[in-house]
């Protein structure tokens, strides 16, 4: 078609913007989508879940302990403590982040999208890509421990819970830092697995410690700083992940885009 | 004592004479961005109103930082910048008015260029957004049914699906820059065209560039940036000239540098004379075709081989330095 004799898009049949947010947010999520999963980050992260899953099986064949108490400790080291937030900030982190590395963010941000849908769809995306790593693996490594039903059912709440608040905030993280993985880690190491732990106060502004009482709440098996409120416990990872959102959302009402 | 009357009100001042034209579509008002203390744009004022308008400049003048605060993509550190009277940085429906085609080659690699170009119309709430799509890809001349990605595409064809996914709504201002770049001579022509014809339908069209040639295709509206500031606004022909009156350099390699030299001085048109080596003179002029003329007689007058004739300053940083000058 030469350009004499193309038309040229008109405004007849075409303003619409004020459509639902339903049809750029499954847009974006699905862009997003393939975005993040990228080879290298799949096969990574396939493969940490895979040696979680090996070793759930020949560390409980080999402990001394009840199989539940076996298996929720090893859930609560592995699972909770390393699996789920490592996975959720390589994806979350590189959800926008990524975008504003390679500098296609403009693409989605100078059309007239509002900037929750946006970032919905990069903690959507992330909560996708990260179900599988995250929830299916934790939940197969609970398995594979032969922890029963009450490991199996505590794992998955537990580690569903902390997909969502640790995607939030990652997803956040991203778009406020450019070495975002640098800071997640910091976080993760510094903050979570060592002041955390010395005592109940920093606990409560742990993501970890909820997750805990949860997957201890199911088993009965005791474990350390797991002794929040169960409805809490439920709760703050949500608020939490909710508020990675909005924070997401402002940062994009106010970054230059490059 | 009686009643009296009010005094009638004032009448109302005469409306002070604006200096936005009526058909005004984007304005700038003293307009300044720096990053980190470097200034990127120093106090930058204008207004363009519906036709092609050309943003020339070397690289690093601010032609794409001002591109992008016309696009709310980054916000002035000081002045105003409208779209039809608005704020794009916070007013999503001026922004919503705007087809940019930026600099920066990336792209979502792993789409296809329909796919891409869908997105863009999905964001942009069009109706219809894969025949939309379709439609501005063969605007662009690229197939719409090429199931290649995009990763796979040349920097040529890579502007083009950025071109048409610019266009897919319809936009009211088109904000290219460097558009051209890695297109070959005849999309070049087309693309020109595509733009002309934007412009006369009405629509604000702004295209960066650093080629001089180039520009002189795009129109005769140019606004050239030079080290962060508005160096010259109006007519291309009128600053053409102005570049074209400035004083040039050449540099003649022969094998008499004295005696051509000599015989240019007594000819005229030549200011200065400089003798580099035993083979080089650098000659200054402010009429280079009349100099290329003279250049010619004398060799032949005189027995001079010549080996090289070039100028030193036609270069666009040294067009941007003159124009700047004393600023």
């Amino acid at each position: 078609m030469s350009i004499e004799s193309a038309p040229l898009p008109t405004t007849e049949g075409t303003p619409a913007a004020r459509r639902s947010v339903l049809v750029p947010l499954r847009a974006l999520t699905m862009l997003l989508l393939r975005n993040q999963a990228t080879r290298g980050r799949l096969v990574a992260l396939a493969a940490l879940g895979a040696v979680g899953v090996l070793v759930g099986a020949i560390v409980t064949d080999n402990s001394t302990l009840d199989a539940t108490v076996a298996g929720t400790r090893f859930v609560n080291l592995y699972g909770l403590s390393l699996l789920t937030p490592v996975v959720a900030l390589v994806f979350g982190a590189g959800a926008l982040g990524d975008l504003v590395d390679d500098r296609s963010l403009v693409y989605l941000w100078l059309p007239p999208v509002p900037r929750w849908v946006i970032a919905l769809a990069a903690w959507i995306a992330t909560l996708i890509v990260c179900s599988p790593f995250t929830v299916g693996v934790s939940v197969l490594m609970a398995a594979a421990t032969g922890g029963g039903a009450e490991l199996i059912v505590g794992t998955l709440w537990a580690s569903l819970l902390g997909l969502v608040a640790y995607s939030g905030l990652f997803t956040a993280l991203g778009l406020r830092f450019r070495r975002a993985l640098v800071w997640g880690f910091a976080y993760l190491l510094i903050w979570e697995n060592f002041v955390a732990q010395a005592g109940d106060g920093a606990a409560r502004l742990s993501i970890l410690s909820y997750l805990r009482s949860v997957l201890s709440a199911y088993t009965g098996a005791g474990l350390e700083l797991a002794d929040r409120d169960l409805t809490l416990s439920f709760v703050v990872p949500m608020v939490v992940g909710l508020l990675g959102v909005a924070y997401t959302a402002r940062r994009l009402h106010t970054t230059d885009v490059d | 004592m009686s009643a009296q009357a009010p005094p009638p009100p004032p009448p109302p001042p005469p409306p002070a004479p604006s200096l936005v034209a009526a058909d005004t579509v984007v304005h700038v008002d003293r307009v300044s961005k720096w990053f980190s203390g470097v200034v990127a744009v120093s106090e930058v004022s204008f207004a363009v109103s519906p036709g092609v308008t050309a943003v020339l400049g070397p690289n690093g003048a601010g032609k794409s930082t001002l591109l992008r605060l016309l696009c709310g993509l980054t916000a002035p550190s000081q002045g105003t910048v409208r779209i039809f009277g608005a704020d794009p940085r916070i007013d999503a429906t001026a922004r919503g008015r705007i087809g940019l085609v930026p600099q920066q080659e990336t792209m979502f690699d792993t789409h296809t260029p329909v796919a891409f170009v869908r997105l863009a119309a999905v964001l942009h709430g069009v109706a219809g957004p894969e025949a939309t799509a379709r439609r501005c890809l063969g605007i662009v001349e690229l197939d719409p049914d090429d199931s290649r990605r995009i990763a796979t595409y040349s920097k040529g064809m890579r502007q083009r699906v950025k071109v048409a996914a610019s266009l897919v709504h319809d936009p009211a201002i088109l904000v290219l820059d460097e558009p051209l770049t890695g297109l070959d001579p005849r999309q070049r022509r087309h693309m020109i065209d595509l733009f002309h014809r934007l412009g006369d339908e009405g629509r604000c069209v702004l295209v960066s560039s650093h080629v001089l040639d180039e520009v002189e295709r795009f129109g005769s509206r140019v606004l050239v940036l030079a080290k962060g500031r508005l160096a010259a606004t109006g007519d291309f022909r009128a600053i053409r000239d102005l570049m074209d009156d400035r004083p040039h350099r050449i540099q003649i390699v022969t094998d008499q540098p004295a005696v051509l030299a000599g015989a240019l001085l007594g000819a005229g048109s030549v200011s200065g004379v400089r003798l580099i080596s035993d083979d080089t003179v650098h000659i200054e002029t402010t009429d280079v075709t009349r100099l290329r003329t003279l250049v010619a007689t004398a060799a032949v007058d005189c027995g001079v081989h010549l080996r090289e004739f070039a100028p030193l300053d036609d270069d666009l940083d040294s067009v941007f330095r003159y124009l700047v000058g004393g600023r």
